[in-house]
């Protein structure tokens, strides 16, 4: 099937490979660049499609109705939301909706379960999300804190084979949250 | 109105960015970034570049172990002055606070930097605030 369009430079995931994505009447193909790893994401299973500003430009996020429930795609250019847009509509009958983060700088909010991810937001705009299968530990720190560890027992060894300089980013290790008491303690056991 | 002329500090609103557009192109590394200009310093969390002004940062501070380095930042929140009565205004303090993050990096040189640039803007902003202060009176 010929591709409607190709986008260069575009990462899977979270990953730090780039990779070029090729869309077509039937669905979504991306391909790293080194790995040549294929992620292919069919029309039929999408469910939503997302449109929202990250950290490495913008993200294409598409909401599946099988079990895996969401591939992200970041990388694009505020000018691509054009020509995804019109691909969800004319070719997936999808509309691309545009998810407004919160810019304020503040630090309080409110955390939200959203089934697989930890959404804290303020003023009802997400700050940020957070995957829970990234969550290593949590504890309740105190009568009003929480705190939530990140990385699992493997990275939290020095890896000698990894490059000094390679693209990988800053590691979040821990975040620790003041919840006010308003949540009985026998629900915060995990 | 909200000047506190009673000695008790009011809260007083900020805002990092107007929207997404006004990010700064350094965020696409995935990495810590201090926006000087906006008094914001910019997180990464799971690919959001995630703005937090330097007023509601408290402090930063960092640690070596072994072939890391470690940087917290600690924000404002409430409840955290054991004993003491507390005089940091809050917009709202019902809602949940995010009290401190954490991030690793093996190259200890950035993070000595990024925890400096931090202590200096929060030590700029609170002499800036003083001297508003002072004209005021």
């Amino acid at each position: 099937m010929s591709a409607l369009a190709s986008f260069k430079n575009v990462f899977h995931g979270l990953s730090p490979e780039q990779g070029e994505m090729r869309l077509t009447h039937n669905g979504l193909a991306w391909q790293g660049s080194d790995t040549k790893k294929v992620v292919t994401v069919t029309k039929e299973s999408m469910r939503a499609a997302q449109w929202t500003r990250v950290a490495r430009g913008f993200q294409l996020r598409l909401l599946l109705s099988s079990d895996k429930r969401r591939e992200t795609f970041d990388g694009f250019e505020r000018e691509d939301h054009e020509k995804l847009a019109h691909i969800c509509k004319q070719h997936w009958e999808l509309s691309l909706e545009t998810r407004e983060m919160s810019y304020r700088g503040w630090n309080w909010g409110e955390y939200d379960i959203q089934s697989d991810d930890l959404a804290f937001l303020v003023a009802t705009k997400p700050l940020f999300e957070i995957p829970l299968t990234s969550i290593a530990n949590s504890n309740i720190a105190g009568k009003t804190e929480v705190s939530l560890e990140f990385l699992n027992p493997e990275q939290l060894k020095p890896d000698p084979a990894a490059p000094k300089r390679r693209r990988a980013g800053d590691e979040l290790v821990e975040m620790r949250f003041y919840v006010p008491g308003t949540v009985e303690r026998d629900e915060g056991k995990e | 109105d909200k000047d506190g002329k009673d000695g008790k500090q009011s809260f007083k609103r900020y805002a990092s960015y107007k929207g997404e557009l006004a990010l700064p192109k350094e965020v696409e590394d995935l990495r810590i970034h201090v926006d000087r200009r906006s008094r914001t310093v910019l997180l990464p969390v799971y690919g959001y570049a995630v703005p937090f002004h330097i007023n509601a940062i408290k402090n930063a501070n960092k640690s070596n172990e072994g072939d890391f380095t470690y940087l917290r930042i600690n924000f404002q929140t409430p409840g955290q002055i054991a004993g003491k009565k507390e005089d940091t205004p809050f917009e709202d303090p019902d809602k949940t606070f995010i009290r401190s993050v954490t991030y690793r990096s093996a190259d200890a040189a950035r993070f000595d930097n990024l925890c400096r640039q931090i202590t200096d803007l929060k030590k700029e902003v609170a002499k800036l605030e003083a001297e508003k202060r002072d004209k005021m009176d």
